[in-house]
């Protein structure tokens, strides 16, 4: 008698849907990101108008409203490829969710037919199985993937730190331009920790759960 | 589960019917599929919704090996028709599916590849089962706009997708029809709101006329059979379609 019970041979999978609704969060939070650098590159270009009018006294700082404006580009790239990874992850997961959905269609047909021999119902299960497997392997693939540019960008994240934190130092040294370089300087560290708060929601929303 | 009935026999030539789910969801249509065997060989018509598989495939399953299913006959591309298509792939992934020109890149929709559809001429054409040739029938516009039927000469069965289609009440599942006068109001509205034109219907009603049908065979309700299959040629070429 073929054993209908076999059939649940698979990769004990989280639920597709709630990996659909984490996409979506991970996707408005890297949008919100994107904004957020967006904000920091015209914060930066209007910085180095400031530090070029305080002249000498604030050499240091047009220096690193340079380095903050290179940073936001680089973080709007770093986001773009994130979305990018986020998008193929939905096909990821659209397939898991397709290939469940046939399989949990083929296991009530199999109960059905109430032990009764079906020919070639073995192979059958078996590429099922592989195909269960296959797209499950792909998913766990896209999550480390997708961790690991994480991990860079919030590396990047910290350098925008230790740069908004230097100048406000250098804002110190500003003269008579001090107090509008430290208002500017503190917009910086603002607008940075608000990045850090999203990544690390972003960070939280894994596709895979450990150990799964 | 569904009944799986033979309707026609000669040798190993048969006709399937399987019909009558009692197990059915109320908001999911009843619908009738069959299978055409010969030769070792079988082909399914319009083998059914995504969410009547088990049913089709175990009643299938007590009668015959599905591993047989070579073909799948979609009249259209309706959900209720094709949308298991993924399924019966599972078994045979070499399956055909024979459908108008119209839906074979909409149906990849529901499953298969490149390979798996063939492709019918507006004109129709024949489709080999076994040792049959079975003929894909113009019907387009009744309901779809790429729409066949499938006539099997030997068997003198018409399979005809939508048209003679009744919404039978639960306590009506005769398998044939007993009573024309009184089956017929089950199909008028369906007739009237599902077929949208009449010069496509009174088309199909004089190609279908002169054929040598003893049965005609739809995808919802009883199978007319007999004097039956020219009084419904002859109400359905009397009756206004189109209209609400």
């Amino acid at each position: 008698m073929n054993a209908p019970e076999s059939l649940f041979r698979r990769p004990a999978a989280p639920t597709s849907e709630s990996q659909l609704a984490r996409i979506v969060r991970s996707n408005e939070e890297i949008k919100s990101i994107v904004a957020t650098a967006f904000k920091i590159n015209l914060m930066a270009l209007n910085a180095i108008f400031l530090a070029k009018r305080a002249g000498t006294a604030a050499l240091g700082f047009g220096v690193l409203s340079n380095e903050l404006r290179r940073f936001a580009q680089d973080l709007t790239q770093q986001m773009a490829s994130l979305r990018e990874m986020t998008a193929e992850s939905v096909t990821a997961v659209s397939n898991l969710m397709q290939q469940r959905r046939l399989d949990r269609i083929l296991e009530l047909a199999v109960l059905a037919c109430e032990g009764r021999e079906i020919p070639g119902l073995e192979l059958v299960m078996a590429r099922a199985e592989g195909a269960m497997t296959g797209k499950f392997q792909r998913l766990r693939q896209f999550d480390k993937v997708l961790h690991r540019a994480l991990e860079a960008t919030g590396q990047l994240v910290e350098l925008g730190g230790v740069l908004a934190r230097s100048a406000k130092i250098e804002a110190a040294y500003g003269g008579q331009y001090s107090s509008s370089l430290m208002q500017v300087s503190t917009d910086f560290a603002d607008v940075i920790d608000q990045i850090k708060r999203s990544l690390e929601k972003l960070t939280r929303e894994r596709l895979i759960k450990e150990g799964s | 589960m569904k009944q799986c009935r033979t309707i026609f026999q000669d040798g190993d030539h048969r006709w399937l019917a399987i019909v009558r789910d009692p197990n059915r969801a109320g908001h999911v249509i009843d619908t009738n599929e069959y299978l055409i065997e010969s030769g070792g060989d079988s082909l399914l018509c319009d083998p059914g919704g995504i969410e009547i598989f088990p049913a089709v495939f175990s009643a299938l399953c007590a009668e015959t090996d599905p591993n047989r299913v070579k073909a799948i006959f979609a009249s259209h591309q309706d959900p209720d028709i094709i949308s298991s298509l993924a399924l019966w792939l599972d078994f045979n992934p070499g399956l055909k599916c024979y459908t108008s020109w119209l839906w074979s890149s909409f149906l990849p929709h529901f499953g298969g590849t490149a390979e798996t559809f063939a492709s019918l001429p507006d004109e129709g054409g024949s489709i080999p089962v076994g040792d049959l040739d079975l003929e894909a029938v113009p019907a387009h516009y009744l309901h779809s706009s790429g729409n066949f039927h499938l006539y099997d000469r030997g068997a003198k069965i018409l399979f005809s997708g939508d048209v003679g289609a009744a919404l039978l009440p639960p306590e009506q599942d005769d398998l044939f029809v007993k009573d024309f006068d009184q089956h017929i109001q089950y199909a008028a509205g369906f007739h009237r709101r599902w077929m949208g034109s009449n010069e496509a219907k009174r088309r199909w009603c004089e190609r279908v006329a002169v054929m040598n049908i003893d049965m005609l065979c739809p995808q919802h309700g009883a199978i007319y059979q007999g004097e039956d299959v020219a009084r419904f040629i002859d109400w359905f070429d009397q009756l206004t379609v189109g209209i609400l």
